[in-house]
């Protein structure tokens, strides 16, 4: 059992960073959402705000970290060029090694790129911009967010849209790397 | 009106109206590098300036969404900071342009837009 470089890439900038990214949203999610002054008690929300801070943190983290790897490592191998001897025109096992092109060689596969992957590498980026608007509003208020509803139920929809962006990301890396992966 | 109890809002609007125009600029280089056969090749920062290696337009596109993001995010907070604003008019202007970013990145949207302009043909 071995991997290779660029299979441990994917693996770290897909599963490792997604999972964390899920679990830093599950988390900051429920901590903005039940951060309201009838539902806690003054020790209670001293006692989740550092949490809420932590999740927050971590998903703009992660975020970042996420677009980096895929943009700056990942993709490049995606769209690497075939040399001039191999035909971009037949999914040939040659042509396997470059994953952009062994897509668009069949119209059954085409879409993959066409849409999955021009979508998926420009959506992704919009969610570390929300992401870090939302911790920065968290590393602001503090405990104080409990008496700022508009700003925490704010903070509740950009943080459900950087999950979304995310999620469209994710899915469709994880469907094109099916169809045709960068190992 | 302000919480007496909490500060100002004004830097918590500015950083997200910050977070929609990084979103709304990416959108717009989407669609450019599309467009423009000239506007492409600027945009390839790997090639032009050292942004990486084979990342294409992407590089480019990226780097200027984030430095729209981060310029912007400077210049509100100057604007906003210390100031109690009308946070649903930010946050809602936040959204649209989150949302046209959101737009322009999706490739049925950007394509029919490539359309209407006749120099991309």
């Amino acid at each position: 059992m071995e991997f290779t470089d660029r299979e441990l890439w994917a693996v770290g900038h897909g599963l490792v960073l997604g999972s964390l990214f899920l679990l830093a949203f599950g988390g900051g999610l429920a901590g903005l959402y039940s951060l309201k002054a009838h539902y806690l008690t003054e020790e209670g929300i001293a006692e989740r705000t550092p949490r809420l801070l932590i999740g927050s943190v971590v998903m703009a983290v992660v975020a970042w970290l996420t677009v980096i790897s895929g943009t700056f490592v990942v993709y490049p191998w995606y769209r690497a060029t075939p040399p001039d001897g191999i035909d971009r025109t037949v999914q040939s096992d040659a042509l396997a090694d470059f994953p952009r092109y062994w897509l668009l060689a069949s119209e059954k596969t085409a879409e993959w790129h066409k849409l999955g992957m021009e979508w998926k590498e420009h959506v992704a980026w919009i969610a570390p911009f929300l992401a870090t608007a939302v911790a920065f509003a968290v590393l602001y208020y503090g405990a104080q967010l409990v008496r700022r509803g508009e700003i925490r139920r704010a903070a509740i929809i950009f943080f459900t849209l950087a999950f979304l962006a995310a999620g469209v990301a994710g899915l469709f890396g994880a469907f094109i790397t099916k169809a045709a992966t960068v190992a | 009106m302000q919480d007496m109890q909490t500060k100002p809002n004004g830097p918590v609007a500015a950083a997200f109206v910050a977070a929609g125009i990084g979103s709304l600029v990416l959108g717009i280089f989407v669609v450019l590098n599309e467009v423009s056969p000239d506007v492409s090749n600027f945009l390839k920062f790997d090639a032009n300036y050292g942004l990486g290696a084979g990342v294409g337009p992407l590089s480019g596109k990226v780097f200027l969404g984030t430095a729209a993001f981060l310029v912007s995010w400077v210049a509100l907070h100057l604007v906003a900071r210390g100031k109690e604003v009308n946070f649903g008019r930010w946050f809602a202007a936040a959204l649209i342009l989150v949302f046209a970013g959101f737009a322009l990145t999706f490739p049925p949207i950007f394509e029919f837009i490539v359309n209407l302009v006749p120099a991309a043909e």
